[in-house]
């Protein structure tokens, strides 16, 4: 009984300090993001005293459907083209020679490890008026002077999944590194083409980083901001613009407390969705950061 | 040899299911004890709870007069070779065999001997400065041993510790760890699946399954006496008839009725009635076979069959051969003689095949699960399906092949 | 041998090469003379000089390193003793523990921004370089957990058994056997931890007070603001760290698996 005891007490010890911590710094504001959506705001830009619907109604305002339309559209399509890019990358970097690999990796890991500020920045230089892009756009005649690269939802698209690719791409080279490749052989062995070996084999060999590549790639589009923010105009905002503007400019935090608890529940559905595909695999898709 | 060790009605559950079930054993000093089954039988729990890495639900464990039941295994002079030798990967060979004096804060001169006499007993000398990652998997072996060794241990506690060994180096660390045990006279409890190994290394076995020990005894006693039909199941391959007494011949013999066999002579052991259902178990080196009947004496049994499969194993040859509708018997012959010279027996042909009627013993009736254990051609012995108790006792069931 | 479709590595390299012009372009940029970069003006250190001179970088620059080491300090502790937590113990709590962990990672930045900003301002706690602190140690404890834990999986810790086996205590075992063992797993959860923290805008951005702009915040202020010469030169020294570094772990790493 006496080790019994020590055992827990242990456990205690060890899982207090991480607990606790997350508990204070993470459940609770979550859960605060919730009860604040019920309060009304203050006009020094605090919250109110008492509780109000009118927060939760005010969500019902014409522009956010569109708003809420664009992140679903936007998040899915730079989730789609990021896996679509990633998986045939990952099988190359997975097949080519050790120095090879080591090199594409290397340049892969760069721009994973480099201040995402800084590469939406870079593209702001690309996409100028004045900047290089336009310039020989122009002068191949494919656009007119006067037509804006900056400023669009194509642009924000565009830098998506320029952010987003190498969160695509580094778990599923980590699945792609543990797969087998004599089953493709295999495959094409009993008669199936390459690129059917290539969907029916190797794509099904890698599902677990699928899954991985998926979740990290569409979760953080849906939060968005920062793209939208330095890239896109009027007309390209999403649900994390309103978040922000509510917060920096409105100073209303209840109502950006209340779009947030929006954000968070339609962020469940992926999640769920994948949990589910994921069940019986006993294994939750890895963060990125964490492959390399 | 004295007793020292004792497991007193050792029981241990694993939620709902029981992995040690009632065990008491007894250990002499000096000697090498093996505990014997298949994965899940309990054998590795009872190891570990010898180390102290277990605590027994039920049941007192006695160490030289010392009830070590309840002690942590850092106080308890008890030593284990895992199964993949679990050496410490940051430290050298050295630090590792130091590992247990430093802890034990000896003086740093008499570690430096203690570990030199080590090192030159494995014969290890050159790679003392070497990591565990950087040395084969014998040498692993060998560390492993010098660094529980080297502690004086009451007891040498050795967890499957070949498995991980490819075949040939596994007779090889075989005959290394008798020697070193006769060098070192300390008592050695060896934890395996593979009969081999606890025949050829073990004074004394146990053979257990589902949590229970079957038997308890020398390698030939286990052999050739084997007091259940598992054991004689597990250990060595063997054929099973089931019949019923039909005449109780002198005090010695009997005679037994198997259903579409003739009747058969066979040693009265259990002294047993006319009317006794019995299980009749035959080894399939027992059996002679032959083209030409075969001049048998008085004691001999004798049977016709065709020979379904024959497998040439190099210095034996293993025939399947049926006898009736239902009966299929496994014969194994040694070769002897230069093979070649002789008429060679082939598929289809109508053997004779006979035993001394003192070479079958009596069992009692064997159940559904050992049925499993019966040799099926071409000859693999089951694994019980009893629930995996851990990862260590699944590997290597090849090794079990063997006739 | 079949030969093999050259699509895949045709793909590879055309996304390289997309990764890395407008990088490049960015990097150029940094030496033109010309303001908006469409064209080139003649080679100049000036931006630089400027970025030098400039107070409020370098104030920015000491706030983000007293975050990032703080962070990766108390991150590194917690994380650790919750992955030996995780590893060691099976149960309701480890299952709740777990889930504590692991769910901030997969939670957009934004709302972890938002709700302590909402938590803080409940509280009456003053924004400023302690709120941004604690935020950094949140998310990166996950990280580090999670870097640390892989470690632990990865490793058969019979060791431990065996450590105990020989006589060591659970104090000895933790200290001489366990930590040096997962000790690859806890740098790298630190190096993590590090560079996230020194990364971070967008939580930083929500819970940073008067006083407490970080590198990052100071950086958006500055494309806000649109002086595009200075800041092509401090991403271009910025990406010269990261350059750096990222070459001399790969280089360490090598060389510890290469023995």
């Amino acid at each position: 009984m006496n080790s019994n005891k020590r055992r827990l007490w242990g456990e205690w010890l060890l899982t207090a300090p991480s607990f606790i911590w997350l508990t204070l710094f993470f459940l609770l504001p979550t859960l605060i993001i919730f009860a604040i959506s019920f309060k009304p705001s203050d006009p020094l830009g605090g919250v109110g005293p008492g509780w109000t619907l009118r927060t939760l109604l005010s969500l019902r305002n014409p522009n956010y459907p569109e708003i809420i339309w664009r992140t679903a559209v936007l998040s899915i399509t730079t989730t789609v083209v990021c896996i679509a890019l990633a998986i045939p990358i990952a099988y190359y970097i997975a097949r080519c020679k050790a120095w090879k690999r080591d090199l594409v990796l290397f340049l892969t890991i760069i721009p994973f490890w480099t201040s995402f500020l800084i590469r939406i920045f870079a593209w702001k230089g690309v996409l100028h008026p004045d900047g290089l892009l336009k310039q020989a756009l122009v002068f191949c005649n494919l656009i007119s002077p006067d037509t804006l690269l900056l400023y669009r939802p194509g642009t924000v698209l565009l830098v998506m999944i320029y952010t987003e690719l190498p969160f695509a791409i580094l778990p599923l080279y980590a699945a792609a590194e543990k797969f087998d490749f004599s089953l493709i052989e295999a495959a094409m062995d009993l008669g199936a083409g390459r690129l059917r070996a290539f969907c029916s084999v190797f794509i099904p060999g890698i599902s677990s980083g699928l899954l991985s590549a998926c979740l990290m790639v569409l979760i953080p589009s849906i939060g968005s901001y920062v793209v939208p923010d330095v890239v896109g105009g009027i007309g390209s905002e999403m649900i994390g613009n309103v978040i922000a503007q509510k917060t920096f400019v409105d100073r209303n935090l209840p109502a950006a407390s209340a779009m947030a608890a929006l954000m968070t529940l339609s962020m469940l559905i992926p999640l769920l969705f994948f949990l589910r595909g994921n069940k019986g695999k006993n294994q939750e898709p890895k963060p990125a950061r964490e492959v390399v | 040899m004295e007793d020292f060790l004792w497991f007193k009605d050792i029981t241990k559950d694993f939620g709902a299911t029981r992995a040690v079930d009632n065990v008491s054993l007894t250990v002499r000093r000096g000697e090498i004890f093996s505990l014997l089954g298949p994965s899940g039988c309990g054998k590795t729990t009872l190891l570990r709870m010898l180390a102290g890495f277990e605590a027994p639900d039920t049941g007192r464990i006695i160490l030289e007069n010392q009830d070590i039941t309840d002690l942590p295994p850092n106080l308890r002079r008890v030593n284990t070779i895992f199964q993949n030798y679990a050496l410490f990967p940051h430290m050298t060979v050295r630090e590792n065999i130091a590992f247990g004096l430093k802890v034990a804060k000896k003086p740093k001169a008499i570690i430096a001997a203690e570990v030199d006499r080590m090192l030159a007993m494995i014969q290890m000398q050159d790679h003392a400065d070497k990591r565990p990652a950087q040395i084969s998997g014998g040498q692993k072996q060998r560390v492993a041993i010098a660094r529980a060794l080297v502690l004086k241990p009451n007891v040498l506690l050795l967890d499957e510790p070949l498995a991980a060994l490819d075949r040939k180096l596994r007779q090889k660390m075989l005959l290394e760890l008798s020697l070193i045990h006769d060098e070192v006279g300390i008592t050695f409890i060896y934890v395996t699946h593979d009969q081999g190994e606890a025949m050829s290394i073990s004074d004394r076995i146990a053979v257990m399954n589902n949590g229970r020990i079957e038997q308890i005894g020398t390698p030939a006693e286990i052999y050739e006496a084997p007091k259940s039909s598992f054991v004689a199941a597990f250990i060595g391959d063997t054929n099973f008839f089931d019949g019923r007494i039909t005449e109780v011949l002198d005090p010695e013999y009997c005679r037994i009725s198997v259903p579409d066999l003739p009747d058969m002579l066979c040693f009265n052991d259990k002294k047993l009635a006319k009317g006794d259902l019995v299980h009749l178990s035959i080894r399939p080196e027992k059996f002679q076979i032959s083209l030409d009947p075969p001049h048998a004496g008085v004691k001999y049994n004798v049977l016709r069959g065709v020979v379904e499969d024959i497998i040439y194993q190099g210095d034996h040859t293993r025939y399947w051969v049926n006898v009736g509708e239902d009966w299929r018997i496994s014969i194994s012959r040694q070769h002897t003689r230069f093979m070649l010279d002789e008429k060679p027996i082939n598929w289809h042909d109508t053997v004779f095949i006979s035993w001394f009627a003192d070479d079958g013993f009596m069992l009692e009736r064997y159940s559904e699960k050992d049925e499993e254990l019966l040799p099926t051609p071409p000859q693999t012995v089951g694994e019980s399906d009893a629930p995996l108790e851990d990862e260590s006792d699944e590997q290597d069931t090849e090794a079990e092949n063997r006739p | 041998m079949l030969k093999k479709s050259r699509i895949p590595g045709i793909l590879t390299w055309l996304t390289l090469l997309f990764f890395y012009f407008p990088i490049v372009l960015l990097v150029i940029n940094s030496f033109n003379v010309t303001r908006t970069g469409g064209s080139w003006g003649g080679f100049t250190l000036r931006w630089y000089r400027d970025l030098f001179g400039a107070r409020e970088i370098w104030n920015a620059l000491r706030n983000t390193l007293v975050v990032a080491f703080t962070a990766t300090g108390a991150s590194t502790i917690i994380g650790t003793t919750a992955a030996i937590a995780l590893h060691r113990y099976k149960g309701r709590l480890q299952n709740a523990h777990y889930g504590l962990i692991y769910t901030p990672l997969v939670v957009p930045e934004i709302l972890l921004g938002i709700s302590l900003l909402l938590f803080f301002v409940a509280l009456k706690i003053e924004l400023g370089l302690a709120t941004v602190t604690i935020a950094h140690i949140t998310f990166c404890t996950s990280y580090v957990t999670m870097a640390v834990l892989s470690r632990l999986q990865d490793f058969d810790l019979t060791i431990l058994e065996a450590a105990r086996d020989l006589g060591a205590n659970t104090w000895t075992t933790t200290w001489k056997v366990l930590i040096p063992v997962i000790s690859p797993g806890i740098i790298a959860g630190a190096l993590l931890a590090f560079t996230l923290s020194l990364d971070d805008f967008v939580i930083s951005f929500f819970v940073a007070g008067p006083g407490s702009t970080t590198l990052p915040i100071h950086i958006y202020s500055m494309i806000r603001r649109g002086s595009m010469p200075l800041i092509n030169a401090l991403s271009t020294i910025l990406l010269a760290i990261t350059f750096l570094a990222i070459l001399a772990y790969q280089m360490i790493n090598k060389k510890r698996t290469g023995q």
